[in-house]
């Protein structure tokens, strides 16, 4: 696929005051030392647009973003912004934008208002006039009710927001906007949208980055980046229809013999490991080769072709997956006693608290082995602690929960050799290469020299690390880390794998093999539990339980948790879905509060 | 177990070695910090600057300004018009002292009719200005005997005759080398261990090995083991320092590197400790900072044990700074040996396995609330 | 430099310190501790010296001169000996710290032409120590029935400190080792923060410029630590009695010029780290350790070999050694600390526009 380019050329009858692009980058390239961070990147980004720039951790798009505002000079080529270069009128350009870093940039111990002011002060706006905005701002923002609350009190998503008006305050005429729904929970991110379309409609530019393919399809027009190259740049409607008829469902009884014919046959561009189904991309488009069709339909195999999604455009342009072999089976090594019960997970109104703080209130679940297991809920609703005690690093206030049938209150030593743990900032050691902290974990759960080969060569083969066996991991990627973290614990074949989100920020490819290896794991008898505020690894689990508040407020299959809901709501969507029991959920506590 | 300890044991090896920031802290503090410390930290009384205002004008009072020049504790560094230029170079402390020879001093001294001989001192320094004053006495007691040529002129009191045993050079030195080296010991071993757990935490991966098979003892031992193999290997390029300050090894090298262990083990406790308390690098560096203080103000080194306010004293007794400066003096200056050291190596074992325990109680017991 | 822009961030820096407590309970507590700890750990006075006797006279005269001191704050005697032998066993167990012996005929001696001698045994290994207690002793041997008939008088005055406390050289010297060692670290801490976790990309791009950021952050933390300096000398002067000869309004003067020498040279390192252990370890290695050992406020410069005595130049504490003591001891004007105290402005103008200068509003 070559980078399109069509869209650089401008319509002749755009209004107003840059009818060549509000951004123009000209043959942009930014290199850290030898690393090329950015090659060669054209585009322009047109007046009262969102611009969407879409793409995995590490392809690029905050170098980008850093250009645009000017505090970060290419390494070649240029970028104009509102007709000002932005290396010789930085200041100008500084001066007359907004720019919303991808983490929290307020100042936490200053209240809304002062935030909102220092914001205002530093741009010598008069007094009345921001006044006027400030009402204006927070009342869209829904913060208005909370001036002198100090920011460090506010939840990420609230935070979020304050940071928006903060750089809305001078009525930019270009926004610039990194990661925006980064630890924001689902109905804030849908406020923000609202706020961003507002603003479009009032004439502002905006250009925003993302990970996450869901909130890519608010944009007017995206750009793919993929290693830092520009791979497409169109409306996501057109991305879509690059692959309609290119994007198949099959259902069967061998996931294993449908990956493996797949991954043997030319056509193929993707496979990915939904609960229900395998979602597979072929190069042919409304055609499947007689023999592979043939080859899936055995197994019961049926055989759908469904709509595409941004996901499946992103795999396509940058050139598939480079599909490897279903992962093999755990090898047979020297394990200690297996558990009575094996990967079973059984909590009994489970209660943990921190003082007056309820993290878990009363959750009773039930997780069978070999279920793939999710966990949904917003930052702060309770996944991590509910991980936590699982794992023996928290102590349970009250109730209990079993793993395979031993209590985790009264003997978590025991269950130390049967659970692998995957933190959310894959803990592992950033001074040790690849194959230090593999042979450091072997060593830690005990197995034998000849065990602890046959365990690392498999788990570096089932994730791809072979050929960075000898890498510091302090000079890795994101996603190698997330597949080593992986690796690291599922090393000793445990009975329960915890996984606290898992595939956040990484490239399609890359989750789809995640996710295969997941599937793998699963069919052994192991159990998955998966915590996540991010919709779309929902999509692989087989079932789901949503958290709020500490509280279990759904457990079920992702269509009947769907089908369930009252009438009033409607979901297309597991995001959607997601919103509307939080809905009920705080409508009844509501009504409780009342009554 | 021995396959878990020894995966514990290499990886912090590894990780210590790969750490070029710690090992050049650990390289500085062993040797250059030593180095420059025994070069500026000084409290003898040398070259002390004064000014002379003379009167008289006669050889005979130049030549007691030299007898003042040719001394080692003064040097003359100007000779002021008046006494107010003189007392504007006390304030602005340009000169500590001011000698004033009055008028027709050599005809009194000559006549016997005992001039007066003026000394002004600054006593901001009470230490030097004390020194200075027994020395000018010294001084102008010879200048005395000289001058009437009557030997028992200047000896005219009870004569004490001194014998410094065990640092006869009576060099400051050899006690700022050996102090800053234990200083070195001590922070090494106390920050490095407690850094190492701290970014554990930090990192998420003390979680992830809480989630292993792993005692806690044993992530204990094997932050233990590379910071004590490194804290003694580290005081060989020290030893070139202490040679060539000249301090004497009057006692056994072998015992002073096995007691240097036990010391280093109290204090990678002290580190280990702080690690159970807090849970970012930056408070485990403030109070390593601070903790570090008390521990060496308590150890007699700045001020003598005997001196301190009463209540201080047998606190002192928790300090294993304490022992280890008797050990590290003894060994070197005095040449004891194990006979009359092993009460001090005993108590610094046992202040560090209460320490280890204490840790190892916090760590548990955070685990499990 | 447009002011309400620079108002701006000095109104965002005062209200962040006021309300980080952490940061502000540091800022107060250290210095309050670092002066405490110092002011007590730091005796150059020694009291209660362990010391024995061998007494081989027995006689009017040498109990007399065991008294003598015995009766000081500097001795306490603790041990008597019967021979020469048990000397060496007891200074090896650190029993005894100075041993004096008095040999057979001291009594008959004393006062006659032919000088008795008494020895003095002193145990070196702590020689700072020693070297004090070895002082006291002899002068205690010295003036033991001094004779008269001098032919020169020696009128010794001492000026500042007249009862000679160690106390008072070591806390009016810590002033400036304290300043020079917290405000640096704080100011540091206060940027470095900001660049670790990103957020000063928002600084970045905006209409703020360098100059406004900087000075900013500098008059701020420049204040706090003003309050920190006035808040130790007060602490020297009620606690420690640290007596107070000069005029406030030219400490005042001279503790601003010092305060903001110091708090540009934290904007410095900030410009140049990017890590806070990175900052605190520069921060210890350029102003803390220096301050103490190079600026005079123990170990006298004038004492040092040239050369070091040359680089001691480099460090601002030690100009503010010699400007406190001679302003609140020794009650000096201005025209006489003119130097260093243009000295100290140069400096922190170089610093503070070198910092300007090094500041790029960039992230790489």
């Amino acid at each position: 696929m070559s980078p399109s380019t069509e869209s650089t050329t401008q319509t002749a009858d755009q209004p107003g005051q840059y009818p060549d692009g509000v951004i123009i980058t000209k043959n942009l390239s930014r290199a850290y030392g030898d690393k090329m961070v950015l090659r060669d990147v054209n585009l322009s980004i047109r007046e009262s647009e969102i611009f969407g720039l879409l793409g995995p951790d590490g392809a690029g798009k905050t170098t980008l973003m850093q250009v645009m505002a000017a505090i970060l000079d290419p390494t070649e080529g240029s970028c104009t912004i509102m007709d000002h270069d932005s290396v010789k009128d930085a200041y100008w350009v500084n001066s007359h934008i907004g720019y919303m870093f991808q983490g929290f940039a307020l100042y936490d111990k200053l209240s809304i208002e002062e935030n909102m002011k220092f914001s205002a002060d530093i741009r010598g706006l008069s007094q009345d006039l921001f006044l006027a905005r400030q009402e204006r701002l927070l009342k869209m923002a829904g913060l208005y009710t909370f001036l002198s609350r100090p920011a460090g009190n506010l939840s990420g998503g609230m935070r979020k927001k304050l940071s928006l008006c903060t750089n809305l305050i001078h009525e930019p005429r270009l926004l610039l906007l990194d990661e925006l729904s980064l630890g924001v929970d689902p109905a804030s991110r849908k406020e923000l949208w609202d706020m961003l379309h507002e603003s479009r409609d009032d004439g502002v530019s905006i250009v925003v980055s993302t990970p996450y393919m869901d909130e890519a399809e608010h944009c007017d027009r995206l750009a793919f980046l993929h290693e830092g190259e520009v791979l497409a740049i169109d409306t996501p409607s057109n991305l879509h229809s690059r692959c309609t008829g290119h994007v198949y469902e099959l259902s069967t009884d061998d996931r294993g013999a449908a990956h493996n014919a797949l991954v043997a046959h030319k056509d193929t561009l993707s496979i990915r490991h939904l609960a229900e189904h395998v979602h597979f991309q072929l190069h042919t488009e409304n055609y499947i080769a007689p023999e592979l069709e043939a080859t899936l339909k055995q197994n019961k195999g049926v055989i759908e072709a469904v709509e595409s999604s941004l996901d499946d455009a992103y795999t396509m342009l940058s050139g598939g997956e480079k599909s490897s072999a279903y992962a093999e089976r755990p090898p047979k090594i020297h394990l200690p006693e297996r558990l009575p019960e094996g990967g079973l997970i059984r909590t009994e109104g489970m209660t943990i608290r921190f003082g007056d703080f309820v993290a878990n209130d009363h959750v009773t679940l039930e997780i069978r082995p070999g279920e793939v297991f999710g966990f949904l809920g917003a930052n702060g609703a309770g996944k991590t602690t509910f991980i936590r005690a699982l794992c023996g690093l928290q102590s349970i206030t009250e109730g209990n929960a079993w793993i395979g049938g031993i209590s985790v209150r009264d003997e978590h030593r025991k269950l130390r050799n049967h659970i692998g743990y995957m933190s959310q900032r894959f803990s592992l050691y950033p001074d040790l290469t690849v194959a230090e902290n593999l042979s450091f974990f072997g060593g830690v759960y005990g197995l034998s020299r000849s065990d602890k080969k046959k365990a690392i060569d498999w788990a570096v083969g089932v994730t791809d690390l072979g050929d960075v066996k000898n890498n510091l991991v302090a000079d890795m990627s994101g996603a190698l880390n997330q597949r080593l973290a992986l690796a690291c614990a599922i090393m000793h074949e445990p009975a329960v794998v915890f996984l606290d989100e898992p595939t956040s920020g990484v490239s399609p490819a890359a989750r789809y093999k995640f996710w295969q290896l997941i599937q793998t794991l699963a069919e052994v008898g192991t159990t998955i539990f998966v915590t996540t505020h991010y919709m779309e690894e929902a999509n692989y689990c087989h079932r789901l339980g949503m958290m709020h508040q500490g509280r279990l407020i759904g457990v079920g299959k992702a269509g009947q948790l769907i089908q369930e809901l009252p009438q009033e709501y409607e979901a297309k969507n597991i995001e959607d879905m997601f919103l509307a029991y939080i809905k009920i959920e705080d409508q009844r506590i509501d009504d409780e509060r009342v009554v | 177990m021995w396959g878990r300890l020894s995966a514990l044991i290499l990886k912090d090896v590894i990780q210590f070695a790969r750490d070029k920031t710690i090992l050049g802290v650990v390289f500085w503090l062993y040797t250059l910090e030593v180095l420059i410390c025994g070069y500026a930290m000084t409290f003898e009384v040398k070259d002390l600057p004064i000014a002379v205002i003379d009167h008289d004008r006669s050889v005979v009072s130049r030549n007691l300004i030299d007898k003042f020049t040719l001394s080692e504790a003064f040097e003359v560094s100007g000779y002021p018009v008046n006494q107010e230029q003189a007392e504007s170079w006390m304030r602005s402390g340009k000169v500590k002292y001011v000698m004033v020879i009055p008028n027709q001093f050599s005809e009194d001294l000559r006549r016997g009719e005992s001039p007066g001989l003026q000394v002004l001192l600054d006593g901001t320094n009470s230490n030097a200005a004390s020194l200075a004053k027994d020395y000018t006495t010294a001084i102008v007691r010879a200048f005395e005997a000289e001058f009437s040529q009557d030997p028992n002129q200047a000896a005219t009191t009870v004569r004490p005759s001194v014998q410094i045993w065990y640092n006869r050079a009576q060099t400051l030195e050899s006690f700022v080398v050996l102090s800053m080296i234990v200083a070195a010991i001590l922070m090494v071993g106390t920050i490095h261990s407690a850094a190492s757990i701290t970014r554990e935490k930090e990192v998420g991966t003390i979680d992830q090995l809480m989630v292993t098979p792993t005692h806690v003892w044993e992530i204990f031992l094997a932050k233990t083991i590379p910071t004590l193999a490194v804290g003694i290997l580290a005081f060989f390029p020290s030893l070139f320092i202490i040679w060539w300050f000249g301090v004497p090894m009057k006692g056994s090298l072998l015992l002073f590197l096995f007691l240097m262990a036990i010391f280093l083990v109290s204090a990678i406790a002290i580190g280990v400790m702080i690690a159970s308390i807090t849970k970012t690098l930056q408070q485990t560096l403030l109070l390593c900072f601070f903790g570090l203080f008390p521990v060496m103000f308590l150890s007699g080194t700045m001020t003598p044990i005997d001196s301190m306010p009463a209540f201080l004293q047998p606190l002192t007794l928790i300090s294993p700074v304490r022992y280890f400066m008797d050990i590290c003096m003894g060994i070197f200056l005095k040449g004891v040996g194990i006979a009359e050291l092993w009460p001090a190596a005993l108590s610094m074992a046992g202040i560090g396995a209460v320490l280890y325990l204490i840790a190892g109680w916090r760590f548990n017991h955070n685990l499990s609330s | 430099m447009k002011l309400h822009r620079l108002f701006a961030v000095m109104r965002k820096e005062s209200r962040e310190i006021m309300r980080d407590k952490v940061t502000l309970s540091t800022a107060f507590l250290f210095p309050v501790m670092m002066l405490f700890m110092f002011g007590y750990a730091i005796s150059l006075e020694v009291e209660d010296v362990r010391l024995g006797v061998l007494d081989q006279d027995q006689s009017p005269s040498s109990a007399a001169l065991i008294d003598a001191f015995d009766e000081t704050p500097y001795f306490k005697l603790v041990r008597r000996y019967n021979s020469e032998l048990e000397i060496r066993d007891s200074m090896e167990i650190s029993e005894v710290k100075l041993a004096l012996v008095i040999p057979p005929g001291f009594n008959a001696l004393v006062g006659r032409e032919n000088l008795p001698q008494v020895q003095l045994l002193i145990d070196g290994t702590y020689s700072a120590t020693a070297l004090v207690a070895l002082n006291y002793g002899m002068s205690i041997v010295s003036r033991f029935q001094e004779r008269d008939n001098k032919l020169i008088k020696i009128q010794t005055r001492i000026w500042y400190n007249p009862s000679l406390q160690s106390v008072i050289y070591v806390v009016s010297g810590l002033y400036a080792v304290i300043i020079a060692a917290f405000p640096p670290l704080l100011t540091t801490l206060a940027i470095v923060r900001e660049k670790e976790s990103g957020s000063i990309q928002q600084i970045y791009a905006s209409p703020l410029t360098v100059p406004e950021f900087l000075l900013g952050k500098l008059i701020p933390y420049g204040f706090i630590s003003s309050l920190q300096l006035a808040s130790i000398v007060a602490l020297g002067f009620y606690w420690f009695n640290v007596p107070f000869n000069g005029s406030v309004g030219y400490l005042a003067i001279a503790g601003l010029i010092y305060v903001f020498c110091n708090v540009g040279i934290g904007l410095l390192i900030s410009t140049v780290t990017n890590s806070q252990l990175l900052a605190v370890l520069l921060a210890l290695v350029v102003t803390m350790m220096p301050s103490i050992l190079f600026s005079g406020f123990v170990f006298p410069i004038y004492a040092m070999a040239e050369p070091v005595q040359l680089y001691t130049h480099i460090f601002p504490a030690r100009y503010f050694v010699d400007v406190s003591r001679g302003i609140i001891l020794k009650d000096a004007g201005l025209t006489e600390m003119v130097r260093p105290l243009g000295l100290l402005l140069g400096y922190t103008l170089i610093v503070f526009f070198s910092a300007v200068a090094i500041f790029k509003k960039k992230v790489a």
